[in-house]
């Protein structure tokens, strides 16, 4: 282990060792068994990520307090952007073409949130706190980029954005009644959310509700996932012998679906390991986050800590057929740039947090 | 107060909170997935299997059917189609174009094949039934062709034809896959377990969009088995072409040493090839309206009244009830009269003073009258179940008719009336409600001059080895001592006399019976006067030779007229054939099928 690293670090990652390595054997499974194009294209963006990780612990921490207003808007821009010229791509207009690769702001936006309030949060005293004006700003904070998410239309984000956003104000120190109260009120004031989902968002839910609706459409993609997770029984079909992934019974077996497609040729063994390291991660993100010295760090990673479960009970619960689907990605297992990016960035952010404290406590 | 206000807003607190929630959230998901992956896995991996794996048959060759002497009566040929697997509709046309330059296919088939690939079946059948010519010419352009291929099946062929349509039946493909046969009629239904072999079949693994993958398992088809037949093939054409002249009827030869069934035949015939090789519509229609019904086998699947031939039964009955002695005497005036009407015998002059042997010679109707009432209707209906009249022979083929004996139960149940005198008179000379099928008549002969109850016919060879005659169903011989040498004594100097009186000897006995009343102007009028539909059926059954007797003929020529001037001769010409005219080759053919 580098030196430069602090010691805690090596829980971190031999855990972010074990998550790649499954990421690696479930995109390699999922692209048929073959070391070519796809596969190596996720192996180079681990790689990247990895160093995008190095490169955000190097930078001193302090950097990231001063520099989370403009992280957020600019990602925020590029929200803009995208609404404005974006790439379409199934339906949704969710990326950015950046002529060498395209882009997906929503994806480090939850990481912009989330430094952004802790930002806004770090030099409030008690009393402010407890002031319900001085919630003003990040409400409007969080409001916005979801706004602009569901317009791409993606509703996944924005339920994690805004739930990631409700974690932080909550963490804050809001009025505990009062906090309870807008919950309550807003589950009551749901239903009627449902007149602004597109049509694609409301046969999902209805689907999920009831998923003999439309068998041979969403509740198709379901009924498969399920049948493939369950036909893993306890160790799964053996490794590249999933046949309900191998012969494409499968929708998005790459992506929102690899947890499908890593329970069943791992089974209950697989499935309950990356759910135990994804909770051993986040741990040790909330450990990090008490260690914490300032408000700032502990609230950055508290809520990376957050964001991160979030995405993965989101993702596999979604997968198994308990949540619609929305279209969460299942961090680094996912085929995709931009959440693997952002990821490894907030993997980076604590470790660099961690080093703070061990700076400052030596 | 305020400590605890702070302890609650503080940052520790709440961070807590919300990690004791996501470990409720973590454990709900590991209980989720212990559900899918443990309490349901078996549910899931049987749908997973069902959804990757599909079986599909191998249909084993099957059997044919073989004469006794060796002469095949049903085989398979092969045959070639083409095949397209599912295609979209650009490959489609692109196929169909080439193959339309081989093939003459109309605007219709070509459209209603298109209706069948939108149907997304794993493959559809352009052309069944290819000539050599289109194999050929298919042949040359097949690399050109995406996903077409040419593939054999076999098919149900009976070389012989007409001759064995009631005996062999028929076998046709069934509605789901037309390589598969299953048998209708005849052998081919009775026997269609055997014919049809085990079936084989293929496991391939498919993908999402159905797609063959791989072979997982197979498993090999085993053949079906060959259905040797009692049946010898010439006599067996001898005896249809022979009967061939009358317009409707039926024959059955026995070999009265083991029950096989030597020849069969029921006029009008068809041909079987139609029925497992597909018709015209037009050609349909002919089989099926046909008014002789050639598809009816007259020999087992229809009944009729015996006639004359009854009286067998009853004589038979009569002496082994001691109502009456062979040497008792009964005037005949040519008629007897029962209540208010007269039932007049065949010969209206009267045949004068008749005992038991003169009164089957002559077949003397007023005699028959006499010791049926005697008798009652009770008793000859035991005699005749005994001769096994009134039930199934048991012979190898499906829907066998078992003819029918009236009793007073019988009566009771269909006509809801008692049971008259007068109707056990008509019975006792085989006519009123008392019917039997040709195959009866000979086996209740067969019975006779077996001397045993357990005589039975056969059609399939070998099926019966072994199988001795039980000695408690002995038919007393002294009585039948007598009937045999009354029957004998109709041949040479009775009713048969004129076509039956020949040097090996045959006994036999005729039989004409009525199919309507006879109204008081066709008294004495010819046959060939009346009707078609309306004249009498003719019937002969006969034993020969005299005395070690070895073959039962029984000849039924439906509105033939007469049974001494129209069955008679022709069951003269089959013990001709069988023991005057032994052509050489037939023998060893016939040791080489024992063998």
């Amino acid at each position: 282990m580098n030196k430069n690293f602090p010691n805690e670090c090596k829980i971190l990652f031999a855990t972010l060792f074990l998550l790649l390595l499954m990421s690696f054997l479930g995109q390699y499974s999922a692209f048929g068994g073959q070391l070519e194009g796809s596969t190596l294209q996720h192996a180079g963006r681990i790689v990247i990520g990895l160093v995008v990780m190095c490169g955000v612990y190097t930078v001193n921490f302090r950097f990231w307090n001063n520099f989370a207003y403009l992280f957020y808007a600019f990602i925020f821009a590029s929200l803009i952007a995208v609404d404005l010229a974006g790439t379409v791509k199934l339906g949704a207009k969710r990326w950015v073409d950046l002529y060498f690769f395209t882009f997906q702001p929503s994806e480090p936006m939850k990481l912009a949130l989330i430094l952004a309030l802790a930002r806004y949060y770090s030099p409030l005293s008690q009393f402010e706190v407890e002031q319900l004006r001085s919630h003003t700003l990040p409400v409007l904070f969080t409001i916005l980029p979801v706004v602009l998410v569901l317009r791409q239309p993606d509703l996944g984000t924005a339920v994690l954005l805004a739930a990631a956003g409700c974690c932080m104000i909550f963490l804050s120190g809001f009025p505990l009644k009062t906090f309870v109260a807008i919950i309550a009120s807003f589950v009551v004031l749901c239903p009627f959310g449902w007149f602004f989902l597109h049509d694609y968002q409301k046969n999902r839910i209805l689907t999920f509700i009831d998923p003999d609706r439309d068998q041979l459409g969403m509740g198709y993609h379901i009924l498969q996932s399920k049948i493939a997770i369950g036909s893993g029984r306890l160790w799964g079909r053996g490794f590249l012998q999933g046949t309900q992934s191998k012969l494409d019974f499968l929708p998005e077996k790459n992506t929102d679906f690899i947890f499908t497609t890593i329970s069943e040729e791992f089974g209950f063994a697989g499935a309950v390991l990356i759910l135990l390291l994804f909770l051993a991660l986040c741990s040790y993100f909330f450990w990090v986050a008490s260690e914490s010295r300032t408000k700032f760090s502990k609230l950055t990673c508290y809520g990376l800590g957050i964001s991160l479960f979030l995405h993965v009970f989101v993702n596999i619960s979604m997968v198994m057929g308990v949540l619609p689907v929305v279209g969460v990605p299942l961090p680094f297992l996912s085929y995709g740039g931009s959440s693997m990016i952002s990821f490894m960035i907030s993997c980076g952010l604590v470790i660099a947090a961690s080093g703070q404290k061990r700076v400052v406590s030596t | 107060m305020f400590d605890q206000q702070d302890r609650k807003n503080d940052i520790k607190f709440r961070a807590k909170v919300i990690f004791e929630i996501i470990l409720a959230l973590s454990t709900i998901s590991v209980i989720n997935l212990y559900r899918l992956q443990i309490s349901n896995a078996d549910k899931y991996l049987l749908m997973s299997n069902k959804n990757r794996i599909r079986l599909a048959p191998i249909v084993p060759r099957r059997g044919r059917i073989v004469t006794a002497d060796g002469e095949i009566v049903a085989t398979n040929i092969c045959q070639y189609k083409l095949v397209m697997e599912r295609s979209d509709a650009k490959t489609f046309r692109e196929n169909m174009k080439i193959i339309r330059q081989c093939l003459t296919i109309s605007e219709e088939d070509a459209a209603s094949l298109n209706e069948a690939r939108r149907k997304k079946y794993p493959f559809i059948i352009v052309k069944d039934r290819l000539s050599w010519e289109e194999y050929s010419k298919l042949s040359m352009v097949l690399f050109k062709l995406n996903g077409v291929s040419i593939t054999n099946t076999y098919s149900r062929n009976y070389p012989v034809g007409p001759e064995f349509a009631h005996i062999a039946g028929y076998a046709s493909g069934s509605s789901r896959d037309a390589s598969i046969y299953n048998g209708k009629s005849g052998i081919e239904h009775y026997a269609n377990e055997q014919l049809r072999g085990k079936f084989g079949n293929i496991q391939t693994e498919v993908n999402a969009t159905g797609k063959r993958v791989k072979i997982i398992d197979s498993l090999e088809p085993t053949v079906g088995e060959d259905i040797i037949l009692t049946i010898d093939s010439r006599l067996q054409k001898y005896v249809y072409d022979t009967l061939s002249l009358e317009r409707a009827g039926a024959a059955v030869v026995l070999d009265l040493s083991s029950g096989e069934v030597l020849a069969m035949v029921s006029i009008p015939s068809f041909d079987p090839n139609l029925f497992s090789q597909g018709m015209t519509k037009t050609q349909w229609q002919e089989v099926t309206g046909n008014p002789m019904f050639p598809l009816i086998n007259r020999a087992v699947n229809c009944s009729y009244p015996p006639g004359s031939i009854f009286k067998i039964v009853v004589a038979f009955a009569a002496l082994c009830e001691g109502i009456i002695s062979p040497k008792d005497r009964i005037y005949c005036s040519g008629g007897i009269k029962l209540e208010d009407r007269v039932f007049h015998c065949w010969n209206r002059a009267g045949h004068g003073y008749m005992n038991l042997t003169d009164a089957l010679r002559f077949s003397c109707d007023c005699y028959f009258f006499e010791i049926s009432r005697r008798l009652g209707i009770d008793r000859i209906v035991g005699y005749a179940e005994k001769l096994g009249l009134g039930s199934e022979t048991g012979l190898e083929l499906p829907t066998e008719n078992s003819g029918l004996l009236p009793t007073r139960r019988w009566k009771f149940l269909h006509y809801g009336t008692t049971w008259k005198p007068y109707e056990t008179m008509l019975a006792g000379i085989g006519q009123g409600a008392l019917l039997a099928t040709p195959l009866q008549l000979a086996t209740m002969l067969g019975k006779i001059y077996a001397g045993n109850t357990d005589f039975s016919p056969t059609l399939i060879k070998n099926q019966r080895k072994n199988k001795k005659f039980d000695i408690k169903n002995t038919l007393d011989s002294r009585h039948l001592t007598i009937i045999k040498d009354a029957l004998r004594q109709v041949c040479t100097s009775g009713t048969a006399a004129r076509s039956c009186n020949t040097d090996y000897g045959i006994s036999g006995k005729t039989g004409s019976s009525q199919v309507k009343k006879i109204k008081s102007h066709e008294v004495g009028m010819s046959q060939s006067r009346i009707p078609w539909k309306w004249r009498d059926h003719a019937l002969f059954v006969g034993c020969a030779p005299v005395p070690n007797s070895r073959y039962v003929v029984a000849v039924f020529v439906e509105h033939g007229g007469g049974g001494a001037s129209v069955a008679a001769p022709i069951a003269r010409k089959i013990f001709d054939w069988l023991l005057l005219t032994t052509p050489p080759e037939k023998k060893s053919q016939r040791q080489d099928a024992n063998e």
